[in-house]
């Protein structure tokens, strides 16, 4: 069974690149939201296995997003991985507030998935076809 | 002040000569004066002496007149003159003889006087004898053997010889007295003359000494204005304390920067400006750093200044409300000539607006690294899934495009990480982390990172690390070792190979990236640690560089208290050198 990811960014094209790179080279089942708060709501409903989360987004930024996730015992146990443009980002502190590793961008869309399993230690779901591609 | 040092040695010379003058002429003087008191004692005498004699002969007459009176006439009372004389005598020869013993000579001539006038008085005696008994005319008979008359003419002659020389010893004496006298009045005078002159000089000196010390005393005053005018325009924070931390003076910006007026300063703690807290932490550190005690308080302050050390550092400065502000202070010992301690100087600058300037500089690279890094990983992220072919295979031309696209997007984004990461590196906003880091594993981590593009690139890394651990920031430095491999990778032709070695040389490491590259120019090993200094312009486009690489290696190793420079023979490779100072508390050998 594919694993079901939810990507939360407030920009589009970055929300459509991850969910292109995630599906087609990862094979994961992506579902995207373009607000922290809608974030929330969609993670409520549709309890992904893992959540990629922006930092830096207008309203509810990502750190908030981050703590209230953590802190609602439904979803406090679901892995978020913080993406972020920011060079100045303190990883120790953001792995502190409960995230389980940072992805900067930009990112590799070749290796995005990887990059995602290694940080919660899952075996890659890379298709056969995406990797003989990509080789 | 020399001029004040040579006139103070001729008053001194001055002094002493006059002191010697005036001395010489009062003993001069004094002896003089003795003197001229015995000469006229002297004079005296001999004019006593010379009347005495005078009435000797006067008494001698006297009695012979009377003798002959009392021969002649026969009469009694005719005898009382002589009789009277006769006891006179009896008590001037003896004041003679008391008054001429003193001098030989005339003692001499007393004893030759004396017989005479006896003889003569014995003829008077007999005289008178033969009068009385014998009658007139034995009377004649005695004055006619004119005896009487001869010892008369003798002592007569004597008397006369003694007082003639008495008389021209007289004469020698006032002249020598006189000659003392004028010596004197001459010394006197000449005394007078020198004292006068003495004063004069006195007074000259005295007039220009005042003269001297009212120029000196205006110039004093013109340099006290000058350095204060100086002190209170400085544009820092200076105030003066005791060897315990009691405020002694302050400039005029402390007064505006802590909103205190000088004299309420003045006498107090200087802690009373500092934030306990922050001191605490100092001391501390410090008592960790030194390997000694050091109090929290003052001693925080002060101990490193007191050994002689510079110390600068940040901390934070207490205003009367209450409110802070962050100062860069220099904490300096003032010292005596003797070098004994006489309290500290503390220069501070005020770093508010320093710090609000980095505040917007974060903002602003907090901002852009966002703005650009968005779009950008949109394109990349889009331009790697088409060359990918996730989303399909693209036509030969189109794939080509695509690629050439992303390879310019990756450079992009290199150039955009690089420039953020320099100017923070640079802005010194990133903390330097040190923590005690294994040379071999530094190297290793390095090595590793580019690993996979070497072997893209057809190049061996032979890896030759060194034992120990260095105190750095193991992030940075592996960001400043990838640097320099991957710049060796760059230019190494296919099949190259890059020696990556580290050795401990005396009081450093020294880390050593060699390739067998291309080379470097000789004039241009310094300017490639520049910004977008690159030996070949072509190179950023070609070897895909950003042209910050060793910019960016420079500045960690700077960051690092280390040094990084470059060795080459063109056409034969490179060397890369980062040393590392080995200081006691930055090294530790496993």
């Amino acid at each position: 069974m594919r694993r079901t990811l939810l990507v939360i960014d407030d920009d589009r094209d970055i929300r459509q690149v991850a969910k292109t790179s995630l599906e087609l080279v990862g094979g994961f089942h992506v579902i995207l939201a373009d607000s922290g708060q809608r974030g929330l709501t969609l993670a409520h409903e549709a309890r992904p296995d893992a959540i990629i989360l922006d930092l830096m987004m207008p309203d509810l930024d990502g750190r908030t997003t981050l703590a209230h996730l953590k802190q609602t015992p439904e979803m406090a146990s679901i892995p978020v991985i913080m993406l972020t443009a920011k060079v100045q980002v303190n990883r120790q502190e953001l792995v502190g507030q409960g995230a389980a590793g940072v992805l900067v961008k930009p990112f590799d869309p070749m290796q995005l998935p990887d990059q995602v399993c290694e940080i919660l230690g899952w075996r890659s779901s890379r298709k056969d076809k995406n990797r003989s591609d990509a080789e | 002040m020399v001029m004040i040092g040579r006139i103070r040695l001729w008053i001194i010379a001055a002094s002493v000569v006059s002191l010697a003058a005036l001395s010489a002429v009062s003993w001069l003087s004094y002896r003089n004066t003795k003197e001229l008191i015995a000469a006229n004692q002297r004079l005296a005498r001999a004019h006593k002496m010379i009347e005495d004699l005078a009435a000797l002969h006067v008494l001698l007459d006297g009695a012979e007149t009377s003798c002959r009176d009392y021969a002649l006439s026969g009469r009694a009372e005719s005898l009382k003159p002589y009789e009277a004389a006769l006891a006179q005598l009896d008590v001037t020869m003896q004041v003679l003889r008391r008054d001429l013993a003193a001098d030989p000579n005339r003692s001499r001539q007393f004893q030759e006087l004396e017989p005479v006038v006896n003889a003569r008085l014995e003829t008077m005696k007999e005289l008178v004898q033969a009068r009385s008994a014998s009658g007139l005319e034995a009377a004649v008979r005695v004055l006619q053997s004119d005896r009487g008359k001869k010892l008369t003419d003798e002592i007569r002659q004597q008397i006369s010889i003694v007082q003639t020389e008495e008389r021209n010893d007289l004469l020698d004496r006032e002249r020598e007295s006189r000659e003392r006298a004028r010596s004197t009045i001459l010394g006197v005078g000449v005394t007078c003359l020198l004292g006068i002159v003495l004063l004069l000089t006195a007074s000259l000196v005295i007039v220009r000494l005042n003269r001297q010390s009212e120029s000196d005393h205006i110039a004093l005053q013109n340099a006290e204005r000058i350095q204060r005018t100086i002190l209170n325009s400085a544009a820092y924070s200076m105030i003066s304390t005791d060897k315990t931390g009691l405020i002694l003076t302050v400039n005029a910006a402390t007064e505006k920067w802590l909103q205190y007026r000088g004299a309420e300063l003045a006498g107090s703690s200087i802690l009373g400006l500092h934030d306990a807290a922050e001191l605490h932490s100092r001391g501390v550190q410090l008592t960790r750093a030194m390997g000694m005690p050091v109090g929290g308080d003052y001693q925080a302050l002060v101990t490193k200044a007191g050994y002689g050390v510079a110390d600068d550092f940040e901390c934070t400065y207490v205003r009367k409300d209450g409110t802070r502000f962050p100062v860069s202070l220099s904490v300096t010992a003032l010292r005596t000539g003797g070098n004994d301690l006489a309290g500290y100087l503390m220069i501070a600058t005020d770093l508010s607006e320093q710090r609000a300037i980095e505040k917007m500089k974060d903002e602003f690279v907090s901002v852009v690294s966002h703005e650009l890094r968005t779009p950008l990983a949109s394109i990349k992220g889009a331009l790697g899934l088409l060359v990918g072919g996730v989303t399909g295979p693209l036509p030969p031309k189109a794939g080509e495009m695509a690629q050439i696209a992303l390879s310019n997007s990756d450079r992009l984004s290199r150039l955009v990480d690089d420039i953020l990461d320099l100017q923070r590196i640079e802005s010194g906003r990133i903390t330097i982390d040190k923590r005690l880091c294994n040379v071999a594993a530094l190297m290793k981590e390095s090595s590793e990172s580019v690993r996979l593009v070497a072997e893209g690139e057809g190049v061996t890394i032979e890896v030759s690390p060194c034992s120990g651990s260095i105190n750095a920031d193991q992030e940075r430095m592996v960001q400043a070792l990838i640097n320099l491999l991957g710049n060796a990778i760059k230019f190494s032709p296919w099949g190259g190979r890059i020696e990556f070695a580290a050795e401990r040389t005396g009081r450093s490491v020294v880390f050593r990236v060699e390739d067998n590259g291309r080379g470097i120019p000789k004039d241009k090993l310094e300017t490639i640690f520049e910004r977008f200094q690159q030996v070949d312009a072509s190179d950023a486009r070609e070897k895909g560089g950003t042209g910050l690489g060793l910019a960016i290696v420079r500045s960690i190793v700077q960051q690092h208290g280390g040094r990084v420079w470059a060795e080459s023979d063109l056409g034969k490779g490179s060397k890369f050198w980062i040393q590392l100072p080995l200081e006691s508390d930055s090294m530790t050998t496993e």
